[in-house]
């Protein structure tokens, strides 16, 4: 007969359990170093690959983080001290990165090939000013925001 | 020696286009869905490419919308509807899961959508603070999530294994399979 209090309080605490919001667990280490490394936004996750846009100072460049071995990695050829990204994306190999960013007075979409160390500009046509980029997490395709005729627009670019 | 520049040039060209690294890219316009002078902004797309989120302007708020690339087909999204404005989506592998940020009150809150079972998670950051964007990793495993903190943008990456299923790109299995080819 006692059953039936302990089932009906195990049913409750089912059911609240259900209602309770979902606990994340902060990943600590790489938390700190990105702290420490000093501001970051605008991250892109894809594989075990973090890119972010993040500096000290106010100089900014595009950063690219193994999130297992919490180690950020090498970017030859990407960065540049006149030029300020304004939004980065990656695929899961951690292979291609996309990046929205201002250089002398122009704001370009650039795709970049990690392994060759190689940045291709990618023409926005018909013409217009990028903003947000996001790249699929097979890196075969992009959806950039296009700012055309005063109007917010996506373009999906297919890249071989 | 000028001829051995012309080519090593041409060489490499070659050994690019070969690549695929010359080649051209080819740009569309994503699918309109009877939303041709709407601004659209923060697209998202799945890892499969099937799927793809963005944001539109709506009777003067920002709404989630999600289409199938292909058709332009718009897809449901009851648990979104009264909780504008949306922004940051983020899909995942095979679009089960829809992340964004939504509005409650006073408060924008991370939360997730399995499309799977229909269920929404709510995501409390566990260092508090306003998320500002946010990027799911496309098997569902890890969140990042910009917040501003001591005055300064932050981002902090989460993990998200236990809570969620993996979503993971076509014919890949997690456990078993059988014997492993010779």
């Amino acid at each position: 007969m006692r059953v039936w209090p302990l089932l009906r309080l195990l049913l409750l605490a089912v059911a609240l359990a259900g209602c309770m919001p979902a606990q994340l667990r902060p990943m600590l280490a790489l938390n700190r170093r990105l702290e420490q490394a000093g501001s970051a936004r605008e991250p892109a996750l894809s594989g075990r690959w973090l890119a972010v846009i993040g500096g000290r100072g106010g100089r900014e460049q595009v950063q690219l983080l193994d999130v297992e071995r919490g180690q950020p990695v090498p970017l030859p050829g990407l960065n540049r001290p006149d030029a300020q990204p304004l939004s980065v994306g990656v695929d899961a190999r951690g292979e291609r990165l996309a990046v929205v960013r201002q250089l002398n007075g122009q704001t370009e979409l650039v795709l970049y090939r990690r392994s060759l160390g190689l940045l291709q500009p990618l023409a926005i046509q018909p013409a217009g000013v990028p903003r947000r980029v996001q790249l699929r997490a097979d890196g075969r395709q992009l959806a950039v925001e296009v700012s055309r005729n005063g109007l917010w627009q996506i373009d999906l670019i297919t890249m071989p | 020696m000028p001829h051995l520049c012309v080519a090593a040039l041409t060489g490499l060209l070659l050994a690019l286009t070969g690549c695929g690294w010359l080649g051209s890219a080819s740009r569309r316009p994503a699918p309109l869905g009877g939303l041709a002078n709407s601004n659209r902004n923060d697209a998202a797309l799945s890892g499969d490419g099937r799927l793809l989120a963005s944001l539109i302007e709506d009777n003067g708020t920002t709404r989630l919308i999600l289409q199938e690339q292909g058709s332009g087909r718009r897809l449901a999204l009851r648990h979104w509807r009264r909780q504008t404005p949306h922004s940051s989506p983020s899909l995942s592998w095979n679009g089960r899961y829809l992340a964004g940020l939504v509005q409650q009150g006073e408060q924008r809150r991370v939360v997730v959508e399995d499309r799977l079972n229909g269920r929404l998670l709510r995501l409390p950051l566990p260092g508090g603070g306003q998320p500002e964007r946010l990027s799911l990793a496309p098997d569902g495993s890890r969140l990042a999530v910009q917040v501003l903190r001591k005055g300064q943008w932050q981002v902090e990456v989460l993990d998200l294994n236990g809570l969620l299923e993996p979503d993971l790109p076509g014919a890949t299995t997690v456990l078993g399979g059988g014997v492993p080819p010779p």
